[in-house]
C-alpha cells in the first residue's frame, strides 16, 4: 500500500473518455455478471400460496467468511448452518437461503443487497 | 495497516496514507452509487437484478428498492468516512459490521474494472489489484477479530 498511497487514482469512477482508465475498461461495455447453469423461467401468473425462495449465487469477490458471517448474522442461521450454505454457494455456484411468501424473499433480496451479495427471486418451483 | 484488538475495540493503525487512500475510494464510491441507474457498469453488482428470466419484475424490484439501498449504502460509506479522520481507527463491534458491507462493495466495483468475473480470474499485479487485495484482508481481520469480542 506504501506506493500505493501516493498515487493519486481515480479506481473506482468510471472514465469519460472510453478506454483511458487505469485499468482500461472502456465505458460502453456493458458485463452481465457469470451465467449460472439453472433455468429459472417462470410464470408471471401465480397463485399466491405458491411458496418463493431467496437464492445467493456465487460471486468472485465475497469472502467465504463474509457470506457466512451475512448468513449467521441477517438470517440468524447457526455456524454450522450457514458454512454448509457457503459452501453450496462456492461450490454449486448457488443456495436456496430462504423460502416463503414472494414479498418475504424480495425483503431478504433486497437485504442480500445491501450486503453486497448476489441474490435473486424464484419460484420455489423452479428453484 | 496492523488490525488488532484492544479489549471490546479493534483498533486499526493505518500505514502512511493508507487511511487517505480509503476515503479518497469511498469519495469515488460515493459517485458510483449517485449516478444514474445503469449509468456505471458496477451497477450490475452493487444492485444485480433480483429476477434472472423476469426483465419487467426486474424492473420493478430495482424501481422499489433502488432509491433506499443507495441511500443507505451511501450514508454507510459516509459513516465510515467520517471515522477515518485519525490515522488510528477504533472500532466498536458494531462499527466494524457498518464497514463490512462497504468493503465488499468497493471491491465489486474495483472487480468490475479490473474484470475479475469468475473465481479463477486473477488479481492484476497493479495499483488497484492491490487495493483490492488490501481491502480483502482489511475485511478479512476485521471478521476474525469480530468473532473475539
Amino acid at each position: 500500500m506504501a506506493v500505493v498511497a501516493q498515487l493519486v487514482e481515480r479506481w473506482l469512477v468510471v472514465p469519460d473518455v472510453a478506454g483511458s482508465s487505469p485499468v482500461g475498461r472502456p465505458i460502453n461495455s456493458t458485463h452481465p455478471l457469470p451465467a449460472a447453469d439453472a433455468d429459472l423461467e417462470r410464470d408471471t401468473e401465480v397463485a399466491p400460496d405458491v411458496p418463493w425462495v431467496t437464492i445467493v449465487w456465487n460471486d468472485p469477490v465475497n469472502l467465504m467468511s463474509y457470506v457466512t458471517y451475512v448468513f449467521r448474522t441477517y438470517f440468524g442461521f447457526t455456524r454450522p448452518e450457514a458454512e454448509r450454505l457457503m459452501l453450496q454457494v462456492h461450490h454449486d455456484g448457488r443456495a436456496v437461503v430462504a423460502t416463503g411468501p414472494r414479498e418475504e424473499m424480495e425483503r431478504h433480496t433486497e437485504a442480500m443487497h445491501e450486503y453486497g451479495l448476489w441474490a435473486t427471486v424464484a419460484k420455489a418451483s423452479d428453484a | 495497516m496492523k488490525v488488532s484488538r484492544a479489549g471490546d475495540r479493534i483498533v486499526l493503525d493505518f500505514a502512511d496514507g493508507e487511511s487517505g487512500v480509503l476515503r479518497s475510494l469511498i469519495d469515488q464510491y460515493l459517485e458510483v452509487v449517485g449516478s444514474d441507474a445503469g449509468a456505471d457498469p458496477a451497477h450490475a453488482r452493487l444492485f444485480p437484478a433480483a429476477y434472472r428470466d423476469d426483465a419487467p419484475a426486474a424492473e420493478e424490484f430495482l424501481r422499489y428498492t433502488r432509491s433506499g439501498l443507495v441511500d443507505r449504502k451511501a450514508a454507510n460509506a459516509a459513516r465510515v468516512s467520517l471515522a477515518l479522520d485519525e490515522e488510528t481507527v477504533r472500532l466498536t463491534g458494531a462499527d466494524a459490521e457498518h464497514w463490512l458491507p462497504l468493503l465488499t462493495d468497493l471491491r465489486l466495483v474495483i472487480a468490475d474494472r479490473l474484470d475479475i468475473r469468475a473465481d479463477d480470474d486473477a488479481v492484476p499485479d497493479s495499483p488497484a489489484g492491490e487495493v483490492y487485495s488490501w481491502l480483502g484482508h482489511l475485511q478479512e481481520s476485521l471478521l476474525v477479530l469480530l468473532e473475539e469480542l
